[in-house]
């Protein structure tokens, strides 16, 4: 039985409810006297919550598969390209940067076919354009 | 009690040509979504409803409320014909309607799993317009003592419900009740948990949250799988004959009961919080089966099926609605989703919805019951198009799908730090749903934070702090006795699990 998933999950819960309570609750919630219930209260409430849950599930864990390493290497090339694109969206604009990105996601899904790609990446932008600026009269990204 | 005048009032709201337009332009649209596998109306509500923000809220209701509606659907057609489920609730309609398509009558496999998806979805709706307003009475009498107790009666049935595993539940819920609680707190209004960033002041989004984890993960996992190829649906060939393309009336009715079940299980299900529409589908099946004077038939091409799997999962939407509408609870990720457009729109939801909107949620029902209508007519014409749509390319879909996002977030939360929200949110759930751990009770809990600390907030007041006080009122005293209970009973059922 693999147990890795689970004791990794666990342990990373257990550290976030430990350094919910003992660091980032005390240093970003502000205290306040008075009032029913403290800012601190709910978030210090679920943090201990957290690190017994995440300790019990690392050491009592279950068979869960983790996905298919290649494949989450895969999905962080993805996630590197789309933080890519919200960056370039916000110097240049969403007319200019969402064909380039439609391109660069159907390429990498492996899109070879000029007919799909010319859609993709000419007319489905164009389309969210006309719809977002022209019906809907708001602005793009 | 809601006036008579007022039912009225909002059942004359939801059938007019306006509103007629965008639940048809739903309906087609969710049809559509739900023929495509991976996409799914869950995504397609969460993808639509940004665009929501400019329409008055009946019309953006009704508008999402056919997707959801004609999702379920369009969910069936790639089961059938692919035997890839659409949506999850469609995996046991694969069982029988695939065989049945390969034997030459993918039509008659299609039009079987439309009608009993309408029949079992009108169903939950007259039940749904018939109990919910006497329940939100009775939810009226409720304080907020009893109110959390109620939300945690429900966190610990979510946690053990969803998933196979009680702590992973509640680690889910812990953590969407810790990111709700980002932002100005409830009580004092002071900044919480903003690292400076003021952005963060009014909380996070919940357009960014939801369509982050509901949709843009869930892309995120089929990209890494896709490879770029057209998906083949079956070239099935006609067998020639007129009755093979078509359900008689005999067929139709020879299903009633099986149908009448199915509506059933999945009315009672649905009204429970955080039993998906696929257990609906599957106990439908097997009671179906189970009862079946020919169960060898089954798997093979049986429209007994078919009918008990669709009308199951279909009625699980008007169900949904019930905690939804009664209590504020919503049952499902549709019911959310739902509900934030209601939020949207500046109404709370709750039972209280029914004296301060009760004309809107009249429009609600009316226009559910109108999309049920639209659904069956979009659906006898748009089968052979759905065909088509299966065999899309994936390029095309999901970067399509990915720029939509972008879009509505932006328009949304007005500017690109929503959407980076988004794309957080995105990492974050495929993360949990990679480790296994329930992206549906995190939203629920997102959803519920907000209302659950207030709900705390005022008990404490009146009680002055004095937590005894929880044992003169005995609705919330056997609530948390119930939630101890179902927390011992899924904790055992999960050591059995394990044993076994």
């Amino acid at each position: 039985m693999n147990t890795m998933a689970d004791r990794v999950s666990g342990l990373f819960f257990m550290a976030l409810g430990l350094a919910m309570y003992f660091w980032i609750n005390p240093n970003y919630i502000e205290t306040v006297d008075g009032g029913n219930i403290s800012p601190a209260t709910l978030p210090n409430i679920i943090s201990i919550i957290l690190a017994i849950a995440g300790a019990f599930i690392a050491i009592k864990p279950t068979d869960h598969q983790l996905r298919n390493p290649v494949l989450m290497a895969k999905t962080g090339l993805y996630v590197t390209l789309l933080t890519a694109g919200i960056w370039a969206m916000s110097w240049f604009g969403f007319e200019y940067v969402a064909p380039v990105l439609a391109l660069a996601l159907m390429w990498l899904i492996g899109e070879r076919r000029p007919l799909w790609l010319s859609l993709g990446v000419v007319a489905m932008p164009a389309i969210i354009w006309f719809l977002v600026t022209q019906l809907l009269g708001r602005a793009l990204p | 009690m809601v006036e008579f005048s007022t039912i009225l009032a909002g059942f004359g709201d939801a059938f007019s040509l306006y509103n007629l337009a965008f639940v048809l332009f739903g309906v087609v649209l969710g049809q559509f979504v739900g023929a495509v596998p991976g996409i799914g109306p869950i995504m397609a509500m969460a993808i639509a409803i940004p665009f929501t923000f400019g329409l008055d809220p009946l019309p953006a209701i009704a508008f999402l409320v056919g997707v959801n509606k004609g999702g379920l659907v369009g969910g069936a057609v790639p089961a059938v014909l692919m035997n890839t489920p659409g949506t999850p609730d469609a995996a046991a309609t694969a069982l029988d309607g695939y065989p049945l398509a390969k034997q030459g009558k993918p039509l008659k496999a299609t039009k079987m799993a439309l009608f009993s998806s309408i029949t079992g979805d009108t169903f939950s709706d007259i039940v749904l317009i018939t109990v919910s307003a006497p329940l939100a009475v009775l939810a009226l009498k409720m304080g907020p003592i009893e109110v959390v107790a109620l939300m945690i009666f429900a966190f610990s049935i979510l946690a053990g419900l969803i998933g196979n595993s009680l702590t992973k539940g509640i680690i889910a819920a812990a953590f969407g009740l810790l990111a709700a609680s980002v932002g100005q707190d409830p009580e004092n209004f002071t900044p919480r948990l903003i690292f400076g960033y003021w952005d963060l002041f009014d909380g996070l989004a919940l357009p960014s949250v939801a369509i982050g984890m509901l949709a843009i993960s869930e892309i995120l996992h089929r990209l890494s799988e896709a490879h770029g190829n057209m998906r083949p649906a079956i070239i099935a060939k006609d067998t020639g004959n007129p009755d093979d393309r078509r359900v008689t009336w005999a067929e139709y009715w020879s299903c009633r009961f099986t149908m009448l079940r199915g509506a059933t299980i999945g009315t009672i299900l649905g009204a429970l919080p955080g039993i998906g529409s696929t257990a609906a589908a599957f106990m439908s099946y097997a009671m179906t089966k189970a009862g079946s004077k020919d169960p060898g038939s089954f798997g093979k091409g049986n429209i007994q099926g078919i009918a008990a799997s669709e009308s199951a999962n279909s009625a699980v939407v008007g169900a949904n609605l019930i905690p939804l509408l009664t209590l504020g609870i919503p049952g499902s990720v549709g019911a959310a989703l739902i509900i934030s457009a209601f939020m949207i729109h500046g109404m709370q939801p709750g039972p209280l919805l029914f004296e301060n909107q009760g004309r809107l949620v009249y429009g609600l029902f009316g226009a559910m019951i109108m999309a049920n209508f639209v659904n069956l007519w979009v659906g006898q014409l748009g089968l052979r198009l759905w065909v088509k749509v299966v065999s899309a390319p994936e390029s095309i879909i999901f970067s399509s799908a990915l720029l939509l996002c972008f879009v509505g977030v932006s328009m949304a939360t007005s500017g690109l730090f929503g959407v980076a929200i988004m794309l957080i949110f995105a990492v974050i759930g495929y993360l949990m749903a990679s480790f296994g751990y329930s992206l549906v009770i995190f939203i629920i809990a997102f959803f519920l934070g907000p209302r659950f600390e207030k709900s705390i907030a005022q008990s404490l007041a009146l009680t002055d702090g004095d937590l005894t006080q929880v044992l003169k009122s005995p609705v919330a005293l056997a609530l948390l006795i119930l939630s101890v209970v179902s927390v011992v009973w899924f904790l055992r059922k999960n050591v059995h699990g394990e044993d076994e």
